[in-house]
């Protein structure tokens, strides 16, 4: 039993991070960005299959982690498929990426895109940052310079 | 300038050029390729050997090559991944039974030219060497949930000399890891 433990705990970790990950479809996404009004908002696109998604992301929830008491908060939206949502939740725990955390649900991908952001390609990883009026105050396509990222931050909050 | 007007100035500046007369690429022995446009309708696509969203598209970038090139289409499939070589290219042309070449766009010069920001990503150019469209071959990764064949319509109306469909779209897909350069 003692042997079954730490994989029984990891386990119930993994159910509830998948639990966790919601849907998010584009009137979602408006609602989201609606209701962080008051705080600065960051939300990270990534990808299971993305690798410079996988790579930049510790060093992303380690760099939010510093500012979630000033008021940000931080959104990943993972572009996988449903039938990837364990390894999406897997990485998520990880990383400990804090929630909350989506899942795509678009109704159309190329609508969706222009939505976030029309200049968006669709190209991974994408990051946008709402100021505290939820005003988009800055996009970062590619992988995120997180030293441009943190003198944004700085500067919103 | 803000970094929102700055990164539209980027994209403007990748942005696909009006008029492509030739592509010039290396096949996959290193020897220099060049495919001139003009008279024909030629569509190309940035493709990669590890994005799984490429790789998803594999077996439809056959059909359509199988169901257009005897029509009279040009395919030019560019790989312009820094990080896949050559000989990369070639294992997996083999290793999925491509019935077209893959070129090499080393140094992502066509990439940064044509404005390609991710795999698979495709860009049409009519008779008179004009961009006539730029985005995503269908509308949906997994292939059982595809509704809009972007591509094979836009194919099938240049060859017809019919008004295109459409001749912008969007997708998701893996960015191309492109060359660092020096500032």
């Amino acid at each position: 039993m003692k042997q079954l433990l730490p994989v029984l705990l990891a386990l119930a970790a993994g159910l509830a991070s998948a639990a966790n990950l919601k849907p998010i479809d584009e009137s979602g996404y408006s609602r989201l960005v609606a209701s962080s009004r008051g705080k600065v908002l960051v939300v990270n696109f990534w990808a299971t299959w993305c690798a410079p998604c996988r790579k930049e992301m510790p060093d992303l929830v380690a760099l939010v982690g510093k500012y979630r008491a000033k008021g940000l908060e931080f959104v990943t939206v993972a572009i996988d498929e449903e039938r990837d949502r364990k390894a999406v939740a897997e990485f998520l725990d990880r990383t400990k990426a804090p929630p909350p955390t989506f899942i795509k649900n678009f109704k159309s991908d190329e609508k969706f895109i222009s939505q976030v952001d029309p200049r968006w390609s669709g190209g991974l990883p994408f990051t946008v940052v709402y100021d505290r009026a939820g005003r988009k105050a800055h996009v970062f396509p590619g992988e995120v310079n997180l030293k441009q990222l943190e003198a944004v931050l700085k500067k919103l909050l | 300038m803000t970094a929102i007007a700055a990164f539209a100035t980027a994209l403007f500046l990748l942005g696909a050029p009006g008029k492509v007369e030739s592509i010039k690429a290396t096949d996959l022995d290193g020897k220099p390729v060049e495919v001139q446009t003009s008279g024909k309708v030629t569509a190309v696509i940035f493709i990669s050997t590890q994005c799984p969203i490429s790789n998803d598209y594999n077996e439809r970038m056959k059909a359509l090559y199988n169901e257009f090139s005897p029509r009279g289409v040009q395919f030019v499939f560019l790989n312009a991944n820094s990080t896949e070589s050559s000989a990369d290219a070639a294992a997996h042309a083999r290793k999925n039974g491509f019935p077209f070449h893959v070129l090499k766009d080393a140094n992502n010069v066509e990439a940064d030219r044509f404005g390609a920001e991710f795999t698979p990503h495709v860009f049409v150019i009519g008779e008179n060497s004009e961009v006539i469209y730029r985005g995503a071959i269908d509308d949906s990764r997994p292939a059982d949930k595809v509704t809009k064949t972007y591509l094979k319509d836009v194919l099938g109306a240049a060859l017809a000399g019919k008004p295109l469909p459409v001749t912008e779209t969007k997708a998701f897909g893996c960015t191309i890891k492109r060359v660092k350069k020096s500032t």
